[in-house]
């Protein structure tokens, strides 16, 4: 670890809210577990209450219509689980590289990698006429393995070299979205199109799941929170990405190599994103064009901030903030709001999660 | 290509690097005291909305220079606040503000205008002037880290805050009118951008820069005059870039797109290894911890 890497130890003064998920439950720890993310949801909800008086409208009837676009409009809820996934399973694994302490920021790169990789190889001729299933669970792999490709360049350049892995990421983020551009206008281009895209994903779009009437990627979303629960709390690799993050001097003293367990991580980011990069295309848009990259791999970094960085915790800040932008979508519409609310209400939450955790850490410094 | 590489694109280079190179000069100054600002892409996005605005507004672009000047220092203040006298993580932090940034201009740019009216351009200012104000804040820069006290108390601060500390100079205080400087810097280097060679203001019109910004710092080992030419490197590709999306050269013109990060990438990889980092880069400084 040399150049900008931040010493993980000893920066923010335990002010960062990154905590290993401890056995037993301190009142205080709880305090701040819900309190936090609560109180900021509150208080940015009544900062948005302002700033929609502003604009000339009731906030309580625009909460109230926000509300019923999620739970009362047909296919709210629906929407709701679907927005959400790409959010839980990129949330989940930058939860996990936070508390390692690994900051990157690159997810929206290895998404995008990941989609490109998937369709390109389901729409291969030959490969095109695959059993449906079949086809699912390649993409799952080829998606995961491209997007984990991808992120583990961060990996390499910082244990090689001890490049800034915040820095890194995001710039690789840039020629991940060149290379999907590339890709829809040359590469993998629909002939038939006008514009640039992809073909369509054909028989590796994933099934609607009967009851929850969401697609299966919601579902898959679903089983990664525990499954990585439990890796988190009951396997080695767990408990050294959580040591990597509080003191990685411990894993060099047990002759546990600092940039395995780094690559683990990093791996892991990648190919969740990647991941939800082909659930997106499989379940949502069918094929890859232009404005494809809208920014799922950012609004995660802010689910797993409000999430503080516990699965679960990721889980529920995915529906809540995609609940919020459905339910605002609908509002906005309704009361002729900018559409760019949603995006400075998400803002002030994670303000408000910041500066609390912030206050709460210097309060925790000056107790004895 | 003998078009491409050709004293136009050089000026355009130029052009494009010097608001980079104005973002960068804030961010090595930040990162001297210790603070890792990785607000710097928010920071530059403010600087340029309010550049654009203020310009819009009174019709003189020197004036949203300043308007963008100032916005930096006001979000550095609440940044600095942030993460020297709470001591929040400055990671989170820096990039909690980066992603704040992008969706407060955005509501902010969009309740100034009609939708659907399109924005008017601006007037721009000539790049002789802008290439002077550059090089004077690149003098400014250098004398103050090479020949002031102050500059030294900065330094050191980054380094070995408990030195400073003993020495009776307070460490937060430093971090926090550094940060607050820095911040500035980077708002200029939004409004130069905005005011210089685009003329106008779109949703995340920065695109990264920021955070090439950051990447030359790193790859100019934390000093003045290698940042700047460092961002001439930048603009140059970025130039070139622009220009080959135009011509026809059999090589597809995302390579050209995805350069100028990939150059900064490498840079940053290549002199990285041997540069010096401030030693406390990053870390929070309180009496009882240290």
């Amino acid at each position: 670890m040399s150049a900008v890497t931040v010493d993980p130890g000893t920066s923010g003064a335990g002010g960062s809210g990154v905590e290993v998920a401890a056995g037993g439950v301190d009142r205080r720890r709880l305090v701040s577990t819900i309190g936090v993310p609560a109180g900021a949801v509150l208080a940015s909800l009544l900062v948005g209450a302002v700033l929609i008086a502003l604009e000339g409208s009731n906030p309580l009837a625009v909460y109230a219509e926000v509300f019923r676009g999620v739970f009362v409009e047909n296919r709210g809820l629906r929407n709701t689980a679907i927005g959400a996934t790409p959010l839980v399973l990129m949330g989940c694994g930058l939860a996990i590289a936070y508390r390692s302490s690994l900051y990157t920021i690159g997810a929206e790169g290895q998404y995008v990698i990941g989609a490109v990789a998937a369709t390109a190889w389901a729409t291969a001729g030959g490969v095109r006429d695959l059993p449906s299933p079949l086809l699912i669970v390649g993409c799952l792999v080829i998606a995961a393995i491209a997007g984990s490709a991808w992120s583990c360049i961060s990996a390499a350049l910082n244990t090689r070299f001890g490049t800034n892995i915040v820095i890194s990421s995001l710039l690789l983020t840039y020629v991940g979205i060149a290379i999907m551009q590339w890709a829809i206008r040359v590469g993998i281009r629909d002939p038939e199109s006008f514009i640039p895209a992809s073909r369509m994903i054909g028989d590796a779009a994933l099934p609607i799941v009967p009851g929850l009437n969401t697609h299966l990627g919601f579902v898959i979303a679903l089983i990664v929170v525990p499954v990585l629960s439990v890796v988190m709390s009951r396997t080695r690799f767990g408990y050294r990405a959580d040591v990597l993050g509080h003191n990685p001097n411990a894993l060099g003293a047990n002759e546990v190599r600092e940039s395995r367990v780094m690559f683990g991580v990093l791996g892991l980011v990648g190919a969740l994103a990647g991941i939800a990069g082909y659930i997106q295309v499989a379940g949502v848009t069918q094929r890859i064009n232009a404005e494809f990259s809208v920014g799922y791999g950012y609004t995660a970094i802010l689910v797993a901030l409000l999430g503080r960085m516990n699965l679960v915790g990721v889980l529920l800040a995915g529906l809540g903030l995609s609940g919020l932008t459905i339910g605002l979508d609908v509002a906005e519409r309704t009361y002729d709001l900018p559409s760019s609310l949603t995006g400075l209400l998400q803002a002030l939450i994670i303000i408000f999660v910041v500066l609390a955790d912030a206050i709460a850490g210097r309060i925790e410094l000056r107790r004895p | 290509m003998d078009a491409v590489l050709s004293i136009d694109t050089l000026a355009a280079g130029l052009r494009l690097a010097l608001p980079v190179a104005l973002a960068a000069l804030g961010a090595l100054l930040c990162e001297r005291s210790g603070v890792l600002n990785l607000g710097l892409e928010g920071l530059m996005l403010c600087g340029a909305l309010a550049g654009y605005l203020v310009t819009d507004s009174t019709g003189s672009p020197w004036v949203g220079l300043f308007a963008g000047l100032v916005i930096g220092g006001l979000c550095g203040a609440l940044l600095g606040g942030a993460v020297v006298y709470l001591a929040a993580n400055q990671v989170v932090a820096g990039l909690a503000f980066s992603l704040i940034a992008v969706s407060a201009t955005t509501y902010v740019y969009e309740g100034s205008y009609d939708i659907g009216q399109s924005p008017p351009r601006i007037e721009r200012i000539s790049m002789p002037p802008l290439v002077i104000l550059t090089l004077v804040v690149l003098g400014i820069v250098v004398v103050l880290l090479r020949s002031t006290l102050s500059g030294l108390v900065l330094t050191a601060t980054g380094e070995s805050p408990v030195a400073v500390d003993a020495l009776g100079y307070s460490v937060q205080r430093t971090r926090f009118f550094t940060t607050i400087g820095g911040s500035a810097l980077a708002g200029l280097g939004g409004a130069v951008l905005v005011c210089g060679p685009l003329g106008l203001f779109i949703q995340n019109v920065t695109a990264g820069r920021g955070w090439v910004a950051l990447a030359l710092v790193v790859f100019a080992g934390w000093k003045p005059v290698p940042c700047v030419v460092g961002a001439f490197l930048f603009g140059v590709c970025d130039a070139a870039q622009l220009r080959i999306q135009g011509t026809d050269t059999g090589v597809p013109y995302e390579v050209f797109l995805a350069l100028p990060y990939v150059v900064t990438l490498v840079a940053m990889v290549v002199r990285g290894r041997r540069s010096r980092t401030p030693a406390t880069l990053g870390v929070a400084f309180h009496r009882s911890t240290a």
